[in-house]
């Protein structure tokens, strides 16, 4: 039987596996891949308390769906934006690498 | 006649697309046209925010009034993002020719329109973040503030330095939305409410579990201090700040940051009776205010000095965070708005003729003494020199701060503004004490002139005489009974 606990397991490594590839992660597209994960952890466990959550009608909380759809729409949009970025930089410095980018300094 | 609140949000969208059909439809008009357009329209809807219907006090179950607040905070802070917008496009006025050299488009203004056009949209995000009391309504404006803030922050993409700007704000931000989203989540799971009202409700229940809600605010808040640039959420501002156009980085350090603490005062509201909270967020004030003034002493470059400190005004801001005072906050940033804008006009206009060092400022009262002048009285207001808005808003932080027992962040305050004066008066040695190496005047245009004048009167103006503002704040605090959100914040002690 899988419980509303399990979900929220699978969510929360989700979330753990996408802030390592933030950290431990050197190339800007995989970084950015590792971001979209973490707003999918959260779906992901939205969806689950929506459905486990149930009013007293038997009915799922329907705002947490909404929601639902509302970050997948941020989140393509944050991706057409944030690809964008990338190429440009990529045009600019044949380079998606972070250590290539950090001329900014004190 | 009155309008209801919603409009004005509406009537700004209109402007902004209005501004970007003019671009996209007539390709020889000159670009700045479209700069002054959008400048009276926002002035118009600042005029129109004072002929507002009163808006429903309770907070509705369901529909458009269970997320959408028009409380006297909320239609402060839209006012307050309307001016700042409108300063701000003065100022890309004066850097649209940096602009047109870092885009190579088919005509000699390709690329203007959407500059102009860009902060616009900003601007509604701004406004509906101040009016938003429902969580997913908090994630979809600070989005679009955000999500308008990546491309006009990369946007002389040309120049390697702001590309990289552009990017490092990129994945902090978004890393940060993660953060966002699912500290909600949590708060979600265990109250099964996204309204801030009935999540306060919802934890007023002894029965329920305490603890995910707090990971999950302790989550939000990581997301917040990114915004607001509180240690150790601080690590992209002085690369951001520095690689951003000028005009960019003023609105992101105004804008953003009123916007971060508005959201901040109203998601806080229910945490607050949990002690950790208060611990955390006094450590958080601390850090930052140490971190920000350190750091800021050995800049040479005033764009950076700027971002350092942002960084500790928003440890100042914190300690009224802290002090539950939200009419120090709001006095202090209305203040800061004033001081920030001000430097950065300055520093446009002058880095267009020589740079953005502080070297580049020596001798600068010989070369233009209105300048030099603007420049004085900005710097003075920051350092917190009596009789400018500085002065009083420290002032007004560090009383509340008293009243409510915080000595510790009294003392490091008092401290660091000390630090403070000698970084700020740095500038302003360099300006009056330093030869030039060259004697050309900085050549200023007469709406900038104008607009500098402005800001400068109201610097003074509200360091001597406080009332105006502190009025329009009274009217925040003494609200209809069903507002709970800002309330308590203000009265509590």
């Amino acid at each position: 039987m899988v419980t509303l606990g399990h979900y929220l397991i699978v969510s929360g490594l989700l979330f753990t596996i996408g802030f390592a590839g933030v950290l431990l992660r050197r190339n800007i597209i995989i970084i950015f891949m590792s971001l979209e994960l973490m707003l999918n952890a959260a779906n992901l466990s939205l969806v689950a308390f929506s459905r486990f959550r149930l009013s007293a009608a038997g009915m799922p909380n329907y705002n947490a769906q909404v929601f639902v759809f509302f970050i997948i729409t941020v989140a393509a949009a944050e991706v057409a934006v944030g690809l964008a970025i990338i190429v440009a930089l990529y045009r600019a410095r044949q380079t998606t690498h972070v250590e290539d980018v950090s001329s900014l300094k004190f | 006649m009155t309008i209801g609140a919603p409009t004005l949000e509406v009537e700004v969208l209109v402007i902004g697309l209005f501004v970007l059909m003019i671009e996209a439809f007539f390709e020889r008009i000159d670009k700045r046209t479209l700069a002054f357009t959008a400048i009276i329209g926002l002035g118009a809807v600042l005029a129109a925010s004072f002929f507002l219907a009163p808006a429903p006090t309770e907070v509705a179950s369901t529909g458009f009034w269970s997320f959408y607040t028009a409380d006297p905070l909320a239609i402060f802070f839209k006012r307050f993002a309307l001016v700042t917008t409108i300063l701000v496009l003065v100022m890309m006025i004066d850097y649209a020719p940096i602009v047109r050299e870092s885009i190579h488009g088919t005509t000699h203004q390709s690329g203007l329109g959407e500059f102009f056009a860009l902060p616009i949209f900003t601007c509604v995000g701004l406004m509906w973040m101040a009016s938003a009391i429902d969580f997913v309504m908090i994630f979809v404006s600070l989005e679009l503030v955000t999500m308008s803030f990546y491309v006009l922050v990369s946007f002389t993409r040309r120049n390697p330095a702001t590309l990289e700007a552009g990017v490092k704000y990129l994945i902090l931000s978004a890393l940060s939305t993660g953060f966002l989203v699912y500290g909600i989540t949590w708060i979600f799971g265990v109250t099964g409410e996204t309204n801030l009202a009935r999540v306060a409700a919802a934890l007023a229940n002894p029965a329920i579990e305490a603890g995910p809600a707090l990971f999950g605010m302790v989550l939000v808040l990581v997301a917040l201090g990114f915004k607001i640039a509180a240690v150790p959420f601080q690590m992209w501002v002085p690369d951001v700040y520095q690689g951003a156009p000028t005009p960019v980085t003023a609105f992101l350090s105004v804008g953003s940051k009123a916007a971060g603490f508005v959201v901040l005062l109203r998601v806080l509201q229910p945490f607050f009776m949990l002690p950790q909270m208060e611990r955390l967020l006094t450590m958080i004030a601390l850090l930052t205010l140490i971190y920000g003034n350190l750091a800021a002493l050995p800049q040479s470059n005033l764009k950076r000095l700027l971002a350092y400190s942002s960084i500790a005004h928003a440890g100042y801001l914190l300690i009224g965070v802290v002090s539950l005072s939200g009419e120090a906050v709001s006095f202090y940033l209305v203040a800061y708005l004033l001081m920030t804008l001000l430097s950065f006009a300055v520093l446009i206009v002058v880095a267009k003729q020589t740079g953005e060092n502080i070297e580049d400022f020596n001798g600068l009262a010989k070369r233009s003494p209105f300048l030099a002048l603007a420049m004085l009285i900005a710097m003075a207001s920051l350092a917190g020199v009596p009789f400018t808005a500085g002065f009083l808003g420290k002032f007004f932080i560090f009383d509340a701060a008293i009243r409510h027992h915080q000595s510790a962040l009294v003392v490091v305050g008092v401290i660091t503004v000390a630090c403070g004066f000698y970084y700020y008066l740095k500038v302003v040695r360099a300006m009056y004490w330093e030869d030039a190496a060259s004697n050309s005047t900085v050549p200023l245009s007469g709406l900038s002139r104008m607009t500098m004048a402005a800001m400068i009167a109201g610097i003074i103006f509200l360091g001597v005489y406080p009332q105006p503002v502190l009025n329009a704040l009274k009217a925040v605090t003494r609200k209809p009974s069903g507002d709970r959100i800002a309330e308590p914040l203000i009265n509590r002690d």
